[in-house]
């Protein structure tokens, strides 16, 4: 961090100069550095994935319930002597294969679900995200076989998301904070106070460092998906000419509204232009993230979404997309969103919600200082 | 702490490399990317590319029963596809196991035996007896019937190019005819009732 400081004089005088690159590189990276250890970037970020990949996995798992046998239970055909033999080779686990009763599978099952909604209102949430990672790594692997794209970004998802503090906002795990706070109640052991501290200031870089390193891999990820899923696009003839998504919207199985898919398949200009913004955007993604350009790529890919979603019947993978995509908006954006909900759901039962104290300061407890990542 | 920024750094640059097309870096380092993916960071962001599937694949199965008798009888083909294809249209949130069942069984064929019906390799010969309990489940669950074997047989249609005719390929856009593959008679675990 004192790098600035220890570089030589005659360094100096030449970069007043020039345009400040070679001085700035270290200062830079200390800054950097301190932002790691010290303070957990995109809270709110962190608490969107969290929310949303929850209540994704949840909505999947009631939406399977009539076909859950077929596709996790014994009596799939990927029988559970099949899944083991496939474990045996690929190295993967399950819980689910540790039994072959019924009874045992619809526990899981259960499990699942209460997980699900647990990991989604941010109920000791670290605990629970280890548990939630574990059953979506279980109900992959069991149905590895029936998954696509958007149950792989699930599981992906569903592993980072373990590293990060995502229950510190909007969760249950920060309301109780919060009402011990306002309580007065910090739990400060009396005696030993300097090893307390101590012990208390390396946990809080410890969590610091393992959410901002998460908060980075999963950024890095989601350009990962973007960058290859463009660049392979390129190679193919199809997205060249401009006419594959004309094939995409004639496969049957993902023709949901076939009266929806023809119309669309009509316009050949408008399927021409689709084709090249999607190639573009996807391999634009990773380098518009560092500008003010990545709001109006965040809300055509937005779009994008949306009409997978509707037109090819794959709500699943899309919403896992979403959710994903809005690891990159600020804390700003989300802090206003807040402001915005609780001004709108305070205004037909003023009396219900009473006066939170301090409303913005009480729903951050532990930041010291209003983020402006 | 540097561990951990070192495993991030490190994580990241191998999903890099698993998910870049092949190159000298990736072909090198192999072992150590494919250690550190699999199982659980594996990943495939190839969606609808290069390209995306031309054909629409019709699957239909028929079943044999051999009576106490000796007499050997043989359904009429059963369309497992269009169970499927049912199932999906006009439902907003359709099932995986309507869309990816018995889609991804049919590629995970494809892959491992290619174009004739030899198992190679053990993964073969365990996506054949997964493809015989898809047609044999549905079989059963909606025609019953008793039988001991099941047949199936692939008919793919190749989606028509653009009817605009994009000026130079013209002469690609003539429309493909449909194939027909008929797989052997597999066994099934004795269904009847």
């Amino acid at each position: 961090m004192e790098t600035e400081q220890s570089l030589p004089p005659c360094r100096r005088a030449p970069e007043a100069a020039d345009a400040s690159a070679p001085r700035h590189v270290p200062g830079r990276i200390g800054e950097l550095l301190t932002v790691v250890t010290d303070r957990p970037v995109s809270l709110y970020a962190a608490a969107v994935l969290r929310i949303g990949y929850g209540l994704l996995y949840l909505v999947f798992l009631l939406r399977e319930f009539p076909h859950r046998d077929q596709i996790w239970g014994p009596g799939s055909p990927w029988t559970p002597e099949l899944a083991r033999q496939l474990f045996d080779q690929t190295g993967w686990a399950s819980i689910l294969t540790l039994s072959d009763s019924r009874a045992y599978f619809e526990t899981c099952y259960v499990l699942a679900l209460v997980t699900s909604a647990l990991f989604m209102v941010g109920w000791r949430t670290r605990a629970v995200s280890v548990l939630f990672a574990v059953v979506v790594a279980s109900f992959h692997a069991r149905a590895i076989f029936m998954t696509d794209g958007g149950d792989n970004l699930v599981l992906l998802m569903a592993m980072y998301l373990v590293f990060t503090a995502c229950g510190r906002r909007w969760s249950l795990d920060a309301r109780r904070a919060r009402l011990r706070a306002s309580a007065g109640k910090t739990p400060r052991p009396p005696g030993g106070r300097a090893a307390a501290a101590g012990l208390r200031g390396s946990r809080r870089t410890l969590t610091s460092v393992l959410h901002n390193c998460g908060m980075f891999v999963i950024a890095a990820q989601v350009c990962f998906l973007y960058g290859s899923a463009g660049l392979y696009k390129v190679q193919g003839g199809t997205w060249g000419n401009g006419t594959a998504l004309h094939y995409v919207l004639n496969l049957d199985l993902f023709r949901p509204w076939p009266e929806l898919s023809l119309m669309a398949d009509e316009h050949d200009v408008l399927i021409a232009v689709a084709c090249y913004l999607t190639v573009l955007l996807q391999v634009a993604f990773p380098f518009v993230l560092f500008g003010r350009l990545k709001y109006p790529v965040l809300t055509v890919l937005l779009g994008m979404h949306l009409g997978i979603a509707v037109l090819m019947g794959l709500p699943l993978f899309s919403g896992a997309m979403i959710i994903a995509d809005a690891v990159f908006l600020p804390d700003r954006f989300y802090r206003s969103l807040g402001r915005l909900w609780r001004r709108t759901s305070r205004r037909p039962d003023v009396r219900k919600t009473g006066a939170p104290p301090r409303g913005e300061q009480a729903l951050v407890p532990s930041q010291p200082a209003p983020s402006s990542h | 702490m540097v561990l951990c920024l070192a495993t991030a750094l490190v994580h990241v640059l191998l999903v890099f490399l698993h998910v870049a097309p092949p190159n000298p870096l990736s072909q090198q380092y192999s072992r150590q990317v494919n250690a550190w993916i699999f199982p659980l960071f594996e990943q495939n962001w190839r969606l609808f590319a290069p390209d995306p599937e031309s054909v629409n694949r019709q699957i239909s199965a028929r079943t044999m029963h051999t009576a106490p008798d000796g007499t050997v009888r043989v359904s009429g083909w059963f369309d497992l596809t269009a169970v499927d294809n049912s199932a999906v249209k006009h439902n907003a949130f359709p099932s995986h196991t309507a869309q990816n069942m018995l889609r991804r069984a049919w590629s995970s064929y494809l892959e491992t035996h290619g174009g004739d019906d030899q198992p190679r390799s053990e993964r073969a010969l365990m996506v054949q007896r997964y493809l015989t309990n898809i047609a044999a489940d549905r079989i059963a669950d909606r025609r019953g019937g008793t039988f001991e074997s099941v047949q199936l047989r692939v008919i793919t249609v190749p989606v028509a190019a653009p009817a605009g005719g994009s000026g130079p390929d013209a002469s690609a856009t003539a429309p493909k005819p449909a194939e027909t593959r008929y797989l052997p008679w597999w066994k099934v675990a004795s269904h009847g009732n």
